[in-house]
């Protein structure tokens, strides 16, 4: 019913190109986050859904029907905006009625609604004042509950969370998760955030230039990505990308990255001796100490330290080769492990070669 | 030096040049600049206005050598209860009513029409605004020539459908309308800055939200449009009605307050009563109920601008 198609829309403003061949699916009753820094075409995307945009090419397709050039009221969606866009001059209550006015909806049940709404994002106290005099924290589940009211097929949420300090953001998106599992609803998520997207998304459209590159789960898009665009928004701290090439190693082939050779991960034995590459490392997979069973043992110096409270940080420098300079990577350890590594100091760290993500040194694709 | 007083030594210790160097001092340089200024605003304005005050109460008369003698507040009970006066007051109050609500109708549909972009609305624009920027006189002299019965334009354009010269200022009616079109002309352009401004401040992305909740374009102009230029177009009726209640210069020019006393506003009375009939007295105690009239209305808007503040910050 509520499934949605977006086929290789293009949306330019002038020479700007603001979306480019764009096509993605979301299945009814999905959650579905588009991850993309700013200008990648994530709110441009949700507003030509919504219809505020008109598309320079391409096809929008909503349960069932095309919907490319319906006009916005018939398209039965709802919509967030970052800026929530309550109206200043209407009560919390006037506002969470607005969208029901043109339903024909007779004033006990618009009541009867309202009150349903307020109860389920709890703002049953806010229902007479005026959007301006509540927190953001409020005036976002206002902006959330006015949304919801109509019963949308399909609800749009553009960057929701980006004008909310820390602490709430991260109550919000299990809020976000409660309505969904609570409500059923078919919703489309914009965020810049990697971490809005691997916790609330089912499946996420990593987007670059004005078109997805990758569709996936969070846990695919993790394990897995497309190539090093991806490979850098997902995860925090970010992948590290170091250089590397294929060498001729004891056992077979070899990654040289600095110091020494890593054996390459089977699979990827494939590659030619000399090729070039961006070797990807997730901080989480560089791990302390020497440990021949798991891998290959890298003396690296510790050159700063960043506690986060339950781990630390740290930044390490491989080896010290003049002519290629010292290659740099980050590191996350537990807070009582970091605790004894003071700046400066020599560790040994493992490296398992099944953790090397491989990709072309120029294209940047995923070799293995 | 022979006598010099303990004062003069006290200001200045140099001795000679004493006063100029005491006038020149740093710390009187800024109120000495500032002097020439106060002393023209005093004579011209705040003298005139206060002894006008004073006269008021006194019977005086600017063409005769009386010695005016007190009376108290006689001269205000014969202009309250002059049926002249209230005839004037009805007057100006049909000439301002109905140029206050034309001006509104027209300043605000230019707005409506200059809120959105269209080719040439820059040069558009600065063609509307032009007739505030005149004179009252230039307008006046641009009317009257307008409405001449002869030659004027509105006469040439009425004689091709009958055949006949129109003289519109013929008529009490005629002439009301006459002066209601002139100043609606030159003050629309204000009403229309301020809608304009209003219009603007509005973000435009409770308007997309708006068509995504499926409100009809009445219903959106109601809830959000209007409430950000409600303020301002009481700012603008306020402001526009104080400026027409005052009205005298295009009145003065385009009719002369004729034909007979149908477009005579108060302000045109006045000036009859003080410098025609010389009734210096009556006409100061008729322009301090007329100033009474428009300090209460510019404290009425001097509210509705505080308002507006509030409601931006």
């Amino acid at each position: 019913m509520a499934h949605l198609r977006v086929s290789d829309v293009a949306r330019r403003f002038g020479a700007v190109t603001a979306l480019d061949g764009m096509s993605f699916e979301v299945e009814e009753g999905e959650f579905y986050c588009l991850l993309g820094p700013s200008s990648a075409g994530k709110t441009t995307t949700l507003r030509a859904i919504a219809g505020l945009e008109k598309l320079s090419r391409g096809r929008i397709e909503f349960a069932g029907r095309d919907v490319t050039t319906a006009p916005v009221q018939g398209r039965g969606m709802a919509m967030i905006f970052q800026t929530f866009a309550l109206y200043p001059h209407l009560t919390v209550r006037q506002n969470f009625a607005y969208p029901l006015e043109r339903e024909r909806v007779d004033r006990a049940e618009i009541g009867r609604r309202v009150g349903e709404v307020s109860e389920l994002l709890r703002v049953g106290h806010t229902l007479d004042r005026k959007p301006a005099t509540l927190s953001g924290g409020e005036q976002q589940r206002i902006a959330i509950g006015r949304a919801l009211i109509r019963r949308p097929k399909l609800l749009l949420l553009d960057e929701p969370l980006t004008n909310l300090d820390a602490k709430l953001r991260h109550d919000t998106r299990a809020e976000f998760k409660r309505l969904h599992r609570e409500l059923g609803m078919t919703m489309l998520y914009a965020t810049p955030d990697q971490l809005e997207a691997l916790t609330m998304g089912q499946r996420i459209g990593v987007m670059r230039g004005g078109r997805v590159v990758q569709i996936d789960t969070p846990r695919a898009l993790y394990e897995a990505p497309l190539d090093t665009y991806v490979a850098g928004l997902v995860g925090a701290p970010a992948m590290n990308l170091l250089p590397g090439r294929v060498t001729g190693g004891q056992g077979g082939l070899a990654v040289d990255f600095g110091v020494a050779g890593i054996d390459l991960a089977p699979g990827a034995r494939d590659l030619a001796a000399g090729t070039e590459l961006v070797v990807g490392l997730r901080p989480h997979d560089i791990r302390l100490g020497r440990d021949s069973a798991r891998g290959r043992t890298v003396d690296a110096v510790v050159h700063l330290r960043e506690p986060l409270g339950d781990v630390t940080v740290l930044d390490l420098r491989f080896g010290a080769i003049e002519a290629r300079g010292a290659i740099e990577a980050k590191m996350v350890v537990r807070e009582e492990q970091g605790a004894l590594i003071p700046e400066g100091s020599a560790i040994e760290v493992t490296i398992d070669p099944a953790d090397l993500h491989l990709f072309h040194a120029e294209t940047g694709v995923r070799l293995a | 030096m022979a006598a010099a007083s303990p004062h003069d030594r006290m200001a200045a210790p140099e001795g000679a040049g004493g006063f100029l160097a005491w006038l020149m001092a740093p710390e009187r340089r800024g109120p000495l600049l500032v002097a020439p200024a106060v002393i023209v605003l005093f004579v011209m304005n705040i003298f005139p206005l206060l002894w006008s005050f004073g006269l008021s109460f006194f019977n005086y008369r600017a063409n005769r050598q009386d010695v005016p003698d007190f009376v108290g507040l006689r001269f205000y009970e014969r202009v309250l209860s002059d049926p002249d006066v209230w005839d004037r007051f009805q007057t100006t109050a049909v000439i301002v009513g109905s140029s206050v609500v034309l001006q509104l109708v027209i300043g605000f549909l230019l707005a409506l029409m200059f809120a959105r972009e269209f080719p040439l609305r820059r040069i558009l624009l600065m063609l509307v605004l032009a007739p505030m920027m005149l004179s009252f006189v230039s307008v006046g002299v641009f009317f009257k020539l307008y409405y001449e019965p002869t030659f004027g334009l509105l006469s040439q354009f009425v004689s091709t459908f009958t055949g006949e010269p129109f003289v519109l200022l013929g008529t009490p009616t005629g002439a009301i309308v006459g002066i209601v079109v002139a100043d609606a002309w030159m003050w629309s352009p204000f009403v229309m800055l301020l809608v304009l401004a209003g219009l603007v401040s509005v973000p435009k992305y409770l308007y997309e939200a708006a068509e995504i909740d499926r409100a009809s374009w009445w219903r959106r102009f109601r809830t959000i449009t209007f409430p950000y230029i409600k303020s301002l177009l009481l700012l603008a009726v306020l402001f526009r009605t104080i400026e027409t209640f005052k009205l005298f210069d295009i009145v003065y020019i385009i009719t002369e307050g004729g034909p007979g006393t149908a477009t005579e506003t108060i302000a045109v009375f006045t000036y009859r009563v003080a410098f025609q009939f010389f009734r210096t007295s009556q006409s100061s105690a008729l322009a301090y109920i007329i100033l009474f009239v428009v300090i209460v209305l510019t404290n009425l808007y001097l509210y509705a601008v505080k308002r507006r503040e509030q409601e931006v910050a």
